[in-house]
């Protein structure tokens, strides 16, 4: 009798195969072979209307890097943007939290309306602001001339474009915050505030030397977790002002998108998108590795 | 009595935009350039918005995909996220390693070419082509979650199941799968409000076949930007759904958020 064929792989791993496979699979074909053919675009004369596929080197990637839109406007748009909208949504978010980290009549009616920004879909909450920030009808303007200041024409300057948008990622965002940051309060331990009760400690020496240092790994992985989120940004921008006025509010991904889609050039558009996707994850590895340091010290 | 201001103050802050978008939906065409005065109100501009063939499309695709991207989803990040709890070494590690970086990856950079990949693999503007990226974003997310929340079952049950002459399958399905319940539901409300948010991948990978809401209403703003009462009216019938998953799950929503 010839021997049971012997099985590749133990009980034990192909158990474990099969439980990845399906994700395994679907990531592959959706988010790995398109980043590769993406690539391979990237490196082509790959125009929409008439995609030569003819080899161009690194004809895109120079072109990107030396378009001053991108440098000058995209990508330091796109680092203001992560920058504010995460440190913004970040204090606000901890200053809330520490206000509602106490027991009170309505809790639960509070979290509720808490929750409503996380509810709002992006282009949805763009559009209330847009409408609420209508130079002509809008109730930020009436308000204005209500209290005697002439209303802003909002989202025809850039910076007062991008205020716009930078609240409305920080309405959307900082509930996010709270209530992580207020579940991290309350499972910190009661004793060291206690005996800092009985000192007799201030307020602002408990927070800076208790709360803050043990709620730190908390804080790290919000603020890795938005930062990383906030630089993909597309919806709101895209419904609020369209990148403009001219190209004033791009972002790195609306760049991408406009490229490809609105000037139909895929092959520079993929350029970018791979570009910004090398940038992200340079800053994403250095983001974890100083915000682990700084939770470690 | 500050603190109940400061707590009143915090409510409005937050509710505002949305209550101002309500309050605009139901005024008639000729009030809404002064929503703030005036007193008619109309249920008109909802009856209006669902005339429109188009509208009721795009409501109907958008909770189909939201409904079947959460099954899917869920079916394959669940024994995604169970592995990567319950089996420790290279496999485990690589597995991790991989969704850890793909979760950085942002959208634009893999959606953007799947534009071309789904017309040369003919899905392009098909359900089925919606569908399955809309699987296939959640998984890291998922599955790191998913990770978390088994971490937080003691496996000595399903240990106790093996050592019964259980399979390896059945002390995942009905020992670990039952005391995880409260987690996959947490993931279910979540993934149905991501889908059911989500705007890029339908603005890239759809055309005029399949409208969902989100693409629907950012068109509406661009062509007829004057009729606010119109688009008010519709993001407040595409809130409606999200609000009453929130509101009946928000137990579960509180806990998926937990990271």
């Amino acid at each position: 009798m010839a021997p049971a064929l012997r099985p590749m792989f133990g009980e034990q791993q192909r158990f474990m195969l099969f439980l990845i496979t399906p994700a395994a699979l679907l990531l592959l074909l959706f988010q790995v072979v398109p980043i590769v053919i993406g690539a391979n675009a990237s490196f082509r004369d790959w125009a929409l209307y008439n995609p030569k596929k003819i080899w161009v080197g690194l004809d895109h990637y120079r072109a990107v890097i030396a378009d001053p839109a991108f440098l000058e406007v995209v990508l330091p748009n796109t680092f203001v943007f992560m920058a504010v909208s995460v440190m913004g949504a970040l204090i606000l978010g901890l200053a809330l939290a520490l206000l509602l980290n106490r027991p009170f009549r309505g809790q639960k009616l509070v979290q509720t309306v808490l929750l409503v920004p996380l509810m709002v879909a992006p282009v949805i909450a763009a559009i209330m602001m847009r409408w609420m920030f209508n130079d002509q009808f809008g109730i930020v303007n009436a308000v204005l001339e209500g209290l005697g200041v002439e209303g802003q024409p909002w989202l025809v300057e850039r910076w007062s474009a991008f205020g716009v948008i930078l609240l409305t990622d920080i309405w959307l965002w900082t509930p996010w915050f709270t209530l992580l940051l207020l579940a991290g309060l309350q499972s910190l331990p009661k004793e060291p505030f206690e005996a800092a009760a009985i000192d007799g400690t201030t307020v602002w020496r408990v927070f800076r030397h208790l709360t803050l240092p043990m709620l730190r790994p908390v804080i790290v992985v919000c603020v890795v977790i938005r930062a990383i989120d906030a630089f993909r940004t597309f919806d709101i921008v895209w419904t609020l002002t369209g990148g403009g006025p001219g190209r004033a509010t791009e972002l790195f991904s609306l760049y991408a998108y406009v490229h490809a889609f609105l000037n139909l050039d895929l092959g520079r558009g993929s350029a970018a998108a791979i570009i910004g996707g090398v940038i992200i994850l340079v800053v994403g590895v250095a983001l974890y590795r100083l915000v682990d340091r700084v939770a470690k010290a | 009595m500050l603190f109940a201001l400061a707590l009143l103050g915090i409510c409005f802050a937050f509710a505002f935009p949305v209550l101002w978008l309500i309050l605009t939906s139901l005024r008639p065409e000729s009030g809404v350039y002064y929503v703030h005065r005036g007193s008619e109100f109309t249920l008109g501009n909802f009856a209006e918005v669902l005339r429109e063939e188009r509208m009721v499309e795009a409501f109907v695709n958008s909770a189909l995909i939201a409904t079947l991207a959460t099954f899917f989803s869920l079916l394959v990040t669940v024994s995604s996220g169970y592995m990567l709890s319950r089996f420790r070494g290279p496999a485990s590690r690589t597995w991790f390693g991989t969704i850890y970086v793909f979760r950085c990856v942002p959208y634009i950079s893999w959606v953007l070419p799947l534009y071309f990949v789904a017309q040369s693999w003919g899905i392009y503007d098909t359900y089925i082509g919606l569908l399955l990226p809309h699987i296939a974003v959640h998984i890291c997310f998922f599955s790191w979650l998913m990770k978390g929340f088994f971490d937080g079952i003691d496996p000595s049950m399903e240990h106790a199941a093996l050592i019964d002459g259980c399979t390896r399958w059945g002390a995942f399905l009905r020992v670990a799968l039952p005391s995880a319940l409260p987690a996959i539901s947490a993931l279910a409300v979540l993934c149905w409000l991501f889908t059911w948010n989500e705007f890029l991948f339908a603005l890239i990978l759809t055309g005029n076949r399949v409208p969902v809401i989100t693409v629907v209403m950012a068109q509406f703003v661009t062509e007829m930007g004057l009729r606010w009462n119109l688009m008010a009216a519709t993001a407040v019938m595409a809130l409606l759904p999200a609000f009453l998953l929130a509101l009946f799950g928000q137990k579960y929503v509180i806990r998926g958020l937990r990271i």
